[in-house]
């Protein structure tokens, strides 16, 4: 028993040490699932609305980007809290975070002040799991941004999009995409958004149809699987662009059309979920417990990963054998 | 690869100082909301701090390329500390209670109409401006605090400060490496390849300022409405009909001068970085020959139509920079390969400074006397050629060559080619100098500006940015 424990820990380290520099998935028994809640009914956008203070949420924890420029320098661990819900013809996020300091754009005169904003984004296709950063051809992301003050817009990443130019031309995009990350047309721009800052907290409603008829957007379906990713970024460190806190990949579970009624709301409850699934290169999610400014590098990424992931084993590890003896 | 590029020369020994440039460009561009602050094109005194204030500190604003172990690396990736700029680094845009001035309440004096803030709304007190130092206003403050008397020693600058000034009038120099389009995490900024200019597509600019802090020049302008930066674009709409920039066009000392220039892309990397003393040669070296019957060829075959090469041979920047050497970049150690070139001025020719800092007029000896002119040659090179003392002497030796043949002949009554004699000690021919006196003298043909037929923009048409990392 011993020697099974202490091998499964060193295997534990070695898988986890060679995936994570492969940048391959990384998945533990507990998959990160967001639900989507059937509600019957109009969802509300207001996100004081009792309906987003008693709907279960799940815990998205984030660390910082540091694959591609511009990487994060200047940072503050932070988690997101997240909710998810549909009434058969619209999908919303409800996205909450605790922030110490509002930061808006906008404001006349203000030509230095940098926005607090999230973003989540879906993967166009069920064809696999794009690249968590912008995804890629093959796989390209639709990212819905919002940022306070500006507002909210519909994007797309992924290098092309595998499409040809007069393709991209006949739906109002460039021929030749040179941008990694490019706003969608107009008629695509299907989100809106409603924002609430208070008490040290940006709460945040993003609301679309579940159907979409642009190529680049994605369709939701009742009962149907796909995943979502989180990045969230902090104005008054200067975070910006690819400055900024990235989540992996998560579940994102639409419950079946329930004709009786809603599922929800439960009891108030926040499902912690670890997000070890990922298939960033160098960042496993991680959720440190620095509530200070902190200067990142690399190496520190690299190295608290790796110490994490030991943790987490051997403590799973540590708590299977308790129960077993 | 060869490419055409529009280029400016502005000739400093004639600026007025009178502004029409930045006011026209204001007025043209950026006279709305969410640029009030901002001036494309603006002109400073010399010695001062400029606009934005001290705009050429590194130190402080972090623009630019450097070079680290030979490779050439953006400066806010180098050291990551940079901010982009503030309203106060600027100034406080503000206009006047003009209401007053029309509806006065009745009373014993004049009415006035007061400064008011144009975000708040409120009368305000005026403490700065685009160009607060004007003529020297408050040199003795500000005038210290330029990052151009490098190398120069106090005591002297204590004594120049009296006896000279110049204006620098500035805008984006389009860069043949620019900063900007490097730095730009969603390839917003672009360099387009038919002239050169540099360009921010506001559909996909997301507002990032990492431009802002990478132009060196601080040419880059956020505009706090729409959330996206905003640049000079070179006039290109007025360009494409044939019309030079409106700064150009309006220049009431008719100083600026506008043309087409041939350079090899290829090129631009090696050039760029060169060490510091040979950069301005190194930049040189990139502007081809459009008479080059090999050049030509090459050009037709890379897509430079007829009329753009046929426009380079006839470009006064051409002249200027490449083959008369007479025009220089504004702080080539940024190495940005900017393209707006200045020739540096003279101010006035044969006044030197005298002992006890007094005008000191040597007229026999009218070119060995470069070299204690009044505005301090180091000064100067710090400017426009990043400290290399013998590029500024030389375009400097050339222009006063130039009044000294003319002189001959208008004052002496010497034939042209007894007056000749002058030219050949600074390689300049007969037709250079009669060349040179049509455009720097009469201001005659100062643009030549080809347009051709725009296909529809297409992203492939840009010149794809060396990136740094
Ligand atoms: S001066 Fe050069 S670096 Fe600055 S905005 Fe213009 S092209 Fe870009
Ligand atoms: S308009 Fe011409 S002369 Fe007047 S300040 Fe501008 S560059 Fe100088």
């Amino acid at each position: 028993m011993r020697k099974g424990t202490l091998l499964g820990i060193i295997l534990g380290i070695v898988v986890a040490a060679i995936a994570t520099g492969l940048g391959a998935v990384l998945a533990t028994s507990q998959t990160p699932v967001i639900l989507v809640h059937y509600k019957q009914g109009a969802i509300p956008l207001n996100p004081d609305a009792s309906f987003w203070s008693s709907v279960s949420k799940v815990s998205i924890p984030l660390s910082p980007q540091m694959l591609v420029y511009p990487q994060t320098y200047k940072s503050i661990s932070r988690t997101l809290k997240v909710a998810a819900a549909y009434n058969g013809t619209h999908f919303a996020l409800f996205i909450e975070w605790k922030d110490s300091t509002k930061d808006v754009e906008g404001i006349p005169g203000n030509i230095s002040a940098f926005a607090d904003a999230v973003a989540a984004e879906f993967p166009v296709n069920s064809s696999g799991m794009p690249y968590i950063c912008m995804g890629d051809t093959a796989h390209p992301v639709n990212i819905v941004f919002w940022k306070a003050g500006r507002g909210v817009e519909n994007m797309v990443a992924g290098s092309g999009y595998g499409m040809q130019p007069g393709e991209k031309y006949a739906i109002g995009m460039e021929e030749a995409t040179t941008s990694p990350v490019e706003e969608l047309p107009p008629q695509a721009q299907i989100w809106v958004a409603s924002a609430k800052y208070e008490n040290g907290m940006w709460k945040v409603v993003l609301m679309r149809p579940m159907g979409s008829v642009f190529p680049l957007v994605p369709s939701f379906k009742p009962g149907e699987t796909t995943s979502v990713a989180f990045a969230n970024w902090e104005g008054s460190l200067d975070q910006r662009a690819g400055m900024h806190e990235i989540s992996g990949w998560f579940t994102l579970k639409f419950a079946p059309l329930t004709a009786t009624g809603t599922v929800t709301p439960t009891p108030a409850k926040t499902t912690t979920v670890t997000a070890t699934k990922t298939v960033t290169k160098t960042t496993t999610a991680t959720v440190t417990k620095t509530t200070t400014v902190v200067k990142v590098n690399k190496g520190v990424i690299i190295g608290l990963s790796v110490v994490i992931i030991v943790l987490a084993v051997a403590l799973g590890l540590a708590l299977i054998r308790r129960h077993t003896t | 690869m060869i490419r055409a590029q529009f280029a400016m020369v502005i000739n400093l020994d004639k600026c007025l100082g009178c502004h029409a440039c930045a006011i026209n460009g204001k007025k043209v561009w950026t006279n709305r909301e969410g640029q009030e602050y901002a001036w494309w094109a603006n002109v400073e005194t010399r010695p001062g701090v400029g606009y934005p204030k001290l705009w050429e500190d590194q130190e402080r604003y972090g623009g630019g390329w450097v070079l680290v172990n030979g490779k050439l690396r953006l400066r806010l990736e180098v050291e990551k500390k940079f901010k982009p700029l503030e309203m106060r680094d600027y100034y406080t845009p503000y206009t006047y209670d003009y209401k007053a001035l029309f509806a006065p309440e009745v009373g014993e004096e004049q009415p006035v109409a007061n400064p008011i803030n144009m975000y708040t709304k409120k009368p305000m007190e005026i403490k700065w401006s685009p160009n607060w130092d004007d003529d020297l206003g408050g040199a003795n403050i500000y005038g210290k605090a330029d990052p151009n008397w490098k190398n120069i020693q106090a005591s002297i600058y204590m004594t120049l400060r009296n006896i000279f000034m110049f204006y620098l009038p500035r805008l984006c120099n389009h860069c043949l490496n620019p900063a900007c389009v490097a730095a730009c995490p969603t390839k917003a900024i672009y360099k387009r390849k038919e002239d050169g200019i540099v360009l921010i597509d506001q559909t996909r600019c997301k507002g990032y300022r990492y431009c802002e802090i990478a132009c060196p020049y601080k040419k880059i302008f956020f505009n706090w409405k729409t959330g996206k930066s905003e640049k000079c674009i070179f006039c290109y709409p007025r360009l494409e009909v044939g019309l030079p920039p409106i700064c150009v066009e309006t220049c009431v000392g008719r100083i600026r001068y506008v043309g087409v220039v041939l350079y090899d892309e290829d090129k631009v990397l090696e050039a760029a970085s060169a060490p510091e003393d040979k950069l301005v040669a190194a930049h040189r070296s990139i502007i081809l020959d459009p008479f080059d019957p090999k050049v030509i060829k090459q050009a037709k075959a890379d897509g430079v139509p007829d009329n753009f090469i046929k426009a380079a041979q006839e470009s006064p920047a051409y002249y200027m920079f490449k083959k008369w050497e007479i025009a220089l970049p504004l702080h080539p150690e940024y190495r940005t390969l900017p393209m707006v070139f200045y020739i540096p001025p003279l101010s006035p020719v044969i006044a030197s400074m005298g002992p006890n800092g007094t005008y000191d007029a040597k007229y026999e000896s009218i070119i060995p006397s470069i070299d204690e002119m009044r505005i301090p040659l180091q000064y100067l090179a710090n400017m426009f050629a990043a400290g290399n003392v013998d590029e500024v002497k030389k375009a400097l030796k050339r222009l006063v060559a130039i009044r000294e043949f003319f002189r001959r002949i208008n004052v002496e009554g010497m034939s042209k080619m007894a007056a000749a004699s002058v030219l050949q000690e600074v390689g300049l021919s007969i037709e250079d100098a009669d060349l040179i006196y049509k455009w720097l003298a009469l201001g005659k043909d100062r643009w030549v500006i080809p347009t051709r037929n725009r296909p529809p923009r297409l992203a492939s048409q840009r010149i794809p940015s060396i990136q740094s990392s």
